[in-house]
């Protein structure tokens, strides 16, 4: 127990006091102005890993975020392309079935179906090279400059092409050419020119009817399992914004400051410190001295 | 009988008491509000009268007035070496609790600006490249976000090297500080001995001495032993630093970088073979900061910490390299590194990143197709137990939690010094009211004592000026 006080302890105290709240206010101010409630790792060590783990699953979310965007174009190109392919096989059809039936056809009726023929190919061969972005979007990972050429047929690709929608989820986003169009002789471009050549032979067509048909099942089933997996990605993405948000909650719970918290620690640090300072004029002011005459 | 003039005698014997405390008085409220200034009082008894023998006479006597017997120091031992072992305490640990908030604040972290962001950014850029695997600015992205991350790690490696050569400086110089206390110690010792040897006061030499102890105290540690003569003995580390008016210099050696993982030790600079052992203050706070690292991550925290920046550097090397050799590049080329070390630096120094543009990345499988699956391996790897990004967030947490329990202990001895100086300064500081009392009460003896004096020549007036007048006219 101190039994004897003297000047200079109350002095030195109370600049100690004050020293002490001055530091405190400065602390909450910084506070309440960055509103961070890490500043450094040693505010709060097990946040600070925490906060580390949010910001890494925050990055791995918006990174899924754009492959899964990458992943709905890529399959809509897919989608879009495999619908002109399927309305292109029809006019093929329709072609095809109004040369089965025309009996007594002229050299130039015929010519001017050949033309037709030609051009639907041409447009078969221009949906297949069709692009995303500088990809070919029938060629998988091959690095061709075009996913058909009619000389050579489809580029060969082994591996799939597949994007990273979540921790252990990938869609694959590539269709091979030579499953929605066929190849070599099976193709779809070989059966518009078969059905050319029986065309300029005189042969009757009509037995080609059922290669188009086929072809068209075969862009149909296509499209449906490209569909599936356009669903996916778009479930992805939709999840995916969830989940962002969520984290950015989370991230705020651990980083961030309650701003009306902040203020008001501030506002009663700020009135204790004038209390303080109030208290200590008052009492280091009186010595003997001021009484004694 | 007292002769005639004896009670003049006495009455100034009070005169004088009473100016000396007055003096003493005024040398109080003089240092007020020195530092280390201890409070003096005059020591003052009373003079007893002379002895009466039968010769003459056995008559009942009044004492012979006072004496000033000396000037008293009023502090007190016990309390000083309480201070000055808090202040060691105190200095150890605010020197530890500064070293880590300097290393932490070196982090950034958690925060846009820290390595675990750049490591974030260096795997979403590899999750682009899988996006875009022909695509040469997505290559470039990922060359800059690996040189990002290569440069952060360097520049957080070359500020704790900064740091600990900065903190090793201060280290010497506070060895020169505390050699020159020593020194100054030593010199007051023999100065105060001859002083009191001759019978004098040399209380401000002691308060002189007392603060340089003081300061040793915050500087080493150690401790203080009074000798008998009145000099004081420095003791650091077992060994007299200051020995009456003899003192020894202490010199810093051992390791003068970081790279050379050495410990800095302090050692005497004559006599004594090896180093010496120091129980607290800032050079021992800064000491133990500088101490390398011991393999099990307790050694010197700057040490550690350099160590868990190397250790990041080549865990994020081993990884990527491990997964980035099974691609081939858009060249063909096979077991290609991605992250290269300089030799000759620490690995946080010294990584670099291989390829220089898209050719160099292994996007591609052994048949040379666009094979996204290494870069959306490599973009993974961040997640993976283990992790270049777990070993940072492991010393970071790490750094955090040690600054935490610095800083609290840094408070905690704070609080204690504090203590310890209240208690010191309730004994010697110097009370203004009570000063102003005891002026009062020797300005009331002086006037008591010159009016003794006036009562006795009075009194010799009346005897001899008015005695034998009877019947004079």
């Amino acid at each position: 127990m101190i039994t004897r006080v003297t000047t200079q302890m109350s002095m030195a105290a109370a600049s100690a006091r004050l020293q002490d709240g001055a530091a405190r206010l400065a602390q909450l101010t910084e506070r309440a102005t960055s509103l961070r409630a890490i500043g450094k790792p040693s505010d709060d060590p097990v946040g600070t890993a925490s906060s580390m783990q949010v910001r890494k699953e925050q990055a791995a979310a918006a990174q899924y975020g754009r492959n899964a965007d990458d992943a709905v174009g890529w399959l809509a190109t897919t989608d879009g392309t495999l619908t002109d392919v399927y309305n292109v096989l029809n006019k093929v059809r329709d072609l095809t079935v109004q040369a089965a039936n025309s009996g007594t056809m002229n050299d130039v009726d015929r010519g001017a179906l050949v033309t037709q023929f030609q051009a639907l190919r041409a447009d078969l061969e221009s949906a297949a090279n069709t692009k995303y972005g500088t990809r070919s979007v029938f060629a998988g990972s091959s690095t061709e400059s075009s996913a058909y050429d009619p000389a050579d047929g489809w580029s060969t690709a082994a591996t799939a092409v597949t994007r990273r929608i979540g921790d252990g989820a990938t869609v694959r986003i590539d269709t091979p050419g030579a499953q929605v169009f066929g190849s070599g002789t099976s193709s779809v471009f070989a059966m518009v020119d078969d059905i050319v050549a029986d065309l300029q032979a005189g042969v009757d067509v009509n037995p080609r009817i059922n290669d188009v048909d086929a072809a068209i099942v075969t862009v149909r089933g296509a499209q449906a399992d490209v569909g599936v997996r356009h669903a996916t990605a778009l479930a992805a993405q939709d999840a995916l914004k969830t989940t962002a948000t969520t984290l950015e909650n989370r991230r705020s719970g651990i980083e961030d400051l309650d701003l009306a918290k902040a203020v008001l620690d501030l506002q009663v640090q700020q009135t204790n410190y004038q209390a303080a300072l109030a208290v200590t004029a008052k009492v280091l002011q009186p010595t003997l001295m001021d009484y004694l005459r | 009988m007292v002769s005639t003039f004896g009670s003049l005698a006495t009455a100034y014997s009070g005169l004088a008491a009473a100016r000396a405390g007055i003096d003493v008085t005024g040398q109080n409220i003089a240092n007020a509000g020195t530092a280390g200034y201890t409070r003096q009082r005059v020591v003052q008894s009373s003079v007893p009268v002379v002895q009466t023998g039968f010769v003459r006479g056995t008559a009942a006597l009044a004492g012979q007035g006072v004496s000033v017997d000396g000037i008293a120091r009023l502090g007190s031992l016990t309390l000083d070496a309480g201070v000055r072992a808090a202040a060691g305490s105190s200095a150890y640990a605010t020197a530890r609790a500064a070293a880590l908030d300097a290393l932490e604040s070196g982090l950034h972290e958690p925060g846009d600006d820290g390595l675990a962001t750049k490591l974030d950014a260096f795997w979403s850029a590899w999750g682009d490249l899988a996006n875009h695997p022909d695509d040469p600015g997505a290559a470039s992205a990922v060359i800059g976000a690996a040189g990002t991350v290569a440069s952060t790690l360097a520049a957080g490696s070359k500020a704790i090297d900064a740091q600990w050569t900065a903190l090793r400086d201060t280290a010497a110089t506070q060895v020169s500080q505390l050699n020159a206390a020593a020194a100054q110690v030593a010199d007051l010792n023999g100065q105060i001995r001859a002083a009191l040897a001759s019978g004098g006061s040399a209380n401000e030499l002691l308060d002189q001495r007392d603060q340089l102890t003081e300061q040793i105290a915050t500087l080493a540690g150690g401790s203080t032993r009074t000798n008998a003569d009145g000099t004081v003995d420095v003791l650091i580390g077992g060994n007299p630093l200051v020995q009456g008016t003899e003192s020894r210099a202490l010199v810093l050696g051992g390791g003068t970088a970081l790279g050379d993982g050495q410990a800095v030790t302090v050692g005497w600079a004559t006599g004594s073979v090896g180093t010496v052992t120091l129980s607290g203050g800032s050079i021992g706070g800064a000491l133990s900061v500088l101490a390398p690292a011991d393999g099990t991550g307790t050694g010197g925290a700057l040490a550690e910490a350099s160590a868990a920046h190397d250790r990041v550097a080549t865990t994020l090397a081993t990884a990527v390299n491990a997964v980035h050799s099974t691609g081939t590049t858009a060249g063909g080329a096979t077991d290609a590194a991605f992250f290269a070390f300089t030799p000759g630096v620490p690995a946080a120094q010294g990584l670099t990143v291989v390829p220089t543009d898209g050719d160099g990345l292994a996007t591609r499988n052994a048949s040379g197709e666009l094979d996204d699956s290494f870069a959306d391996a490599l973009s993974r790897l961040g997640a993976a137990s283990g992790s270049a990004d777990s070993v940072w967030a492991t010393f970071v947490a790490g750094v955090g939690s040690a600054s935490r329990a610095a800083t609290a202990e840094s408070s905690l001895t704070g609080l204690a010094l504090t203590s310890a100086r209240t208690r010191q300064q309730s004994g010697a500081g110097v009370d203004l009211d009570e000063e102003n009392v005891n002026l009062l009460s020797y300005q009331h003896a002086y006037q008591g004592a010159a009016r003794v004096l006036t009562a006795v020549d009075e009194m010799l007036d009346t005897l001899i000026n008015r005695v034998g007048l009877v019947g004079r006219s």
